[in-house]
């Protein structure tokens, strides 16, 4: 008798054009928490989606504790006590947490309406359980990201879910929540008999967390349920990719005649910025790094016009701006800002390829009378669409249906077409896989290279330390360390880490 | 403590009942007769109908649709209603039933092809607007009906105590169920949760064609009382009964603070809505002031109540951004 609570048997999925599941295998052991890693595209999400009932596999076997059973939905899934805690985050935004947790089966008296008291009271059980101290009435949307991911948990383990898949669940949690997190998952583990499935591009993290790893690479095991002690991170990487990881350094540059490009001198705003100076000079990259909330993106959005600056000055060559909306920054002073948001405020899903990547040189290429040539924006775009590699079978392929790391590709490519002398980039390598994300720090060393100037907005240590020439420490609202890039890790991380939590 | 942080002052309803008061007080200085009895017996009819028309609504914008038909469903219900009676010697009973089947039938279409066809409830209601509107004049060929039983005119006349007609009764049931569905019951909150999110409440296992269903049928079941309400008032079945509801059935949700995107509405607060333009209607009757003005009024009232809504969003998001950011660094 063998201890698993769930097999996936030599499972393939085909969808038009793709084998996306080629005979993968999968074993998750009972009160295991098992990493499944690969590249986007690598048939992870296809994998999920067959666990969790979304799709159906075209062959193989799905066993839970050793039977064999098919899953024709989510709902029969999570009947199944099959749960996943999704990237999106998916809780009632304007319902209590108590109410959240127990939102498919309300308690309820004998009238047949609600009794919340004892809504209240159930839930906080859970949340004990978890060791979280929240007030069960708080309105989730008071929540910080992190605290709403573990209410997910909780309402996982709330509908007797004994297996949870957790996608990408650290992807915008600070080092300290994430912490919280692990402590947390570790518990339920051990003492609530519940086994997870963890997807991450963090392979820190899942050193840290894990004890079983399968890889993935196009839709084939690289490896089955290896224990993790086994491996190590080259190992790993190696497996993912299929060939070692290549560390992109950018050297250090001349900074004798640096021409500075952009200028903040004491800084205040709305939001709370206090004193903010700054410089970025001509093909500098500048890295501002922070906790999660530290007013990094914040002083970007100020740089865009969107939020209101109070008192202070921006200089860009020395002269000074004013910048009121995100179309005179793009427009009059070649300011691009790439967001960390990518589906809420970087891309149009509902867009095509061609329209995403152009819209913003549409009023640059223009023609007389305003029509838009579909032919033009194509010229325009097409080379930085082939430079990124950007996999897509046709310019008039919805954004939806792309992977994450083309969009983020696409993303970039649209500022590079716009031709800004200054790009912000805000975490531009979240939920994106290794190889997509050398491409990008490739790219985005190549274009400081050309002249851009950067602002790297990154909570990812090694990311800002391999690409930044200076790091700036920001730490509430404030600008708190300066410091220029040594390139080396151990280094440059004590330093930083220093100005946040002196 | 301060006044202005105590929780009610932060509920929907709170400032809405404060200008019912104040309009009511204000009024009533300048024209005692505002206070009459005849006056405020007039008032509470016009509530009567306009309640039941904003609880229509005000379900299918909780879960983040729109219903155009409601208009439509009530006029023909009121037809059916009466030409039953009078053509074919229905009973009161049956005729009411029949109505309310009616109601019933029509929103659970509305629902029905919302939910299976995936185009959006704007569209389909407008369809079916056209639809009910039309088979409304094939049957009356744009004729009212006149004979009403005497027991419904009666009951459309009669009065309980003073000014209050008993035609307030079944609104105001109306107003506590619709309270104890939307707060209190598991339905309702599941309408809530898909008008809130589709995509969550349907991960969290609530089935949309349920709730798609149940709130149409719902919106046109009070449609349909709607409908007959109006013929107890006027006395006979005209079949423009309905076309005048569209625009007023949002206006009462939407200054009651009802988010169109769905996913939040208040009973109280709509029903405050709905008592409010009915006062200010009546004021500018008994200020003798152009019928034109009371649109024009009407208007301005829903862009100060979506303009203070608006506000209170913004202010909250920037007290949420500094709680959030000093939670996540506790």
């Amino acid at each position: 008798m063998n201890n698993l609570c769930l097999e996936i048997k030599e499972a393939s999925k085909k969808f038009p054009g793709v084998l996306a599941l080629d005979n993968a295998d999968f074993k998750l052991k009972k009160g295991s928490i098992h990493a499944l890693l690969g590249e986007n595209g690598a048939g992870k999400s296809t994998l999920i989606k067959i666990i969790t009932g979304l799709y159906k596999q075209d062959t193989g076997k799905l066993l839970i504790n050793n039977v064999e059973t098919s899953l024709n939905s989510p709902t029969e899934a999570q009947n199944r006590g099959i749960s996943v805690v999704h990237q999106e985050r998916n809780l009632i935004r304007r319902f209590s947490v108590g109410e959240n947790l127990l939102l498919n089966d309300l308690p309820k008296n004998k009238f047949g309406l609600i009794n919340y008291k004892l809504v209240f009271e159930r839930s906080k059980e859970w949340l004990d359980l978890m060791d979280l101290n929240i007030d069960p009435r708080t309105v989730v949307s008071d929540l910080t990201v992190a605290k709403m991911q573990l209410c997910e948990i909780a309402k996982a383990l709330s509908i007797k879910s004994r297996i949870l898949l957790l996608d990408e669940p650290t992807s915008s949690l600070s080092p300290q929540e994430t912490e919280h997190l692990f402590k947390v998952l570790q518990k339920i583990v051990r003492e609530e008999d519940v086994s997870i499935v963890f997807v991450s591009h963090k392979l820190e993290e899942v050193f840290e967390l894990c004890d079983q790893v399968t890889v993935l690479r196009d839709g084939k095991n690289a490896c089955t349920s290896e224990s993790i002690n086994k491996l190590t991170r080259q190992n790993l990487v190696k497996l993912m990719i299929g060939r070692e990881e290549q560390i992109i350094k950018s050297e250090k540059k001349v900074v004798s005649d640096q021409k500075t490009v952009l200028r903040l001198e004491k800084i205040n705003t709305e939001l709370g910025h206090h004193d903010i100076n700054l410089t970025l000079g001509k093909g500098e990259i500048i890295g501002l790094y922070g906790l999660v909330g530290s007013g990094r993106t914040e002083l970007a959005k100020c740089l865009l016009g969107l939020e209101k600056i109070v008192s202070g000055q921006i200089k860009i060559n020395e002269n000074e701006v004013r910048l009121d909306s995100p179309k005179t920054a793009l427009d009059r002073f070649k300011i691009g800002y790439i967001s960390e948001d990518r589906k809420k405020e970087g891309l149009i899903l509902m867009h095509n390829v061609l329209e995403n990547a152009g819209i913003t040189i549409w009023s640059k290429i223009k023609s007389f009378l305003s029509f838009l040539s579909d032919k033009a924006i194509h010229a325009k775009v097409d080379p930085f669409i082939r430079e990124l590699e950007v996999k897509t079978p046709s310019y008039s392929q919805l954004i939806s249906n792309l992977s994450g790391g083309n969009q983020q590709k696409i993303s970039v490519a649209k500022w590079l077409a716009a031709g800004t002398d200054i790009l912000i980039i805000d975490e531009p390598t979240v939920g994106i896989d290794i190889k997509t994300k050398s491409y990008i720090h490739e790219l985005i060393i190549g274009l400081a290279k050309k002249g851009t100037s950067i602002v790297l907005i990154s909570s990812d240590m090694p990311e800002m330390i391999s690409l930044a020439d200076r790091v700036i420490v920001m730490k509430n609202f404030k600008i708190e360390g300066n410091e220029p890039n040594s390139h080396n890790y151990a280094d440059m991380s004590s330093k930083i880490m220093a100005y946040i939590h002196d | 403590m301060n006044f202005f942080s105590q929780e009610y002052f932060k509920k929907d309803w709170f400032g809405l009942l404060i200008v019912v008061l104040l309009s009511g007080v204000i009024i009533s200085f300048f024209k005692p007769a505002f206070l009459s009895s005849f006056n405020l017996y007039v008032l509470m009819l016009s509530v009567s109908l306009w309640l039941v028309v904003a609880m229509s609504q005000m379900i299918i914008i909780a879960i983040g649709q729109m219903n155009l038909s409601v208009g439509a469903i009530g006029g023909l219900v009121a037809i059916s209603f009466t030409g039953l009676m009078e053509v074919h010697g229905f009973s009161i009973p049956y005729a009411i039933l029949t109505g309310l089947f009616i109601g019933l039938f029509c929103g659970f279409i509305n629902g029905f092809l919302t939910v299976k066809t995936g185009i959006s409830a704007f569209i389909i209601t407008l369809a079916t607007l056209y639809i009910f509107k039309g088979m409304n004049l094939g049957i009356t060929e744009a004729q009212p009906f006149y004979q009403i039983p005497e027991s419904i005119k009666n009951f459309g006349n009669a009065k309980i105590i003073g000014p209050v007609p008993y035609l307030i009764i079944i609104p105001i049931i109306i107003t506590v169920m619709m309270w104890l569905l939307m707060n209190k019951t598991q339905s309702g909150r599941n309408m809530l949760a898909y008008g809130n999110s589709v995509q969550s409440s349907e991960l969290m296992g609530i089935s949309p064609t349920k709730v798609v269903i149940t709130a149409h049928v719902i919106s046109g079941f009070l449609a349909a009382i709607g409908g007959m309400l109006v013929v107890c008032r006027l006395q006979l079945g005209t079949p423009n009964i309905g076309d005048s509801w569209l625009l007023p059935s949002f206006a009462a949700p939407v200054i009651g603070g009802a988010v169109l995107a769905g996913g939040k509405v208040d009973v109280i607060a709509t029903a405050l809505g709905v008592i409010i333009v009915a006062i200010i209607s009546q004021a500018l009757v008994i200020f003798k002031i152009d019928p034109f003005f009371v649109q024009i009024l009407l208007g301005f009232m829903i862009l100060i109540a979506v303009f203070i809504n608006r506000y209170r969003e913004y202010k909250e998001e920037r007290r949420k951004k500094i709680f959030i950011y000093e939670a996540s660094h506790e």
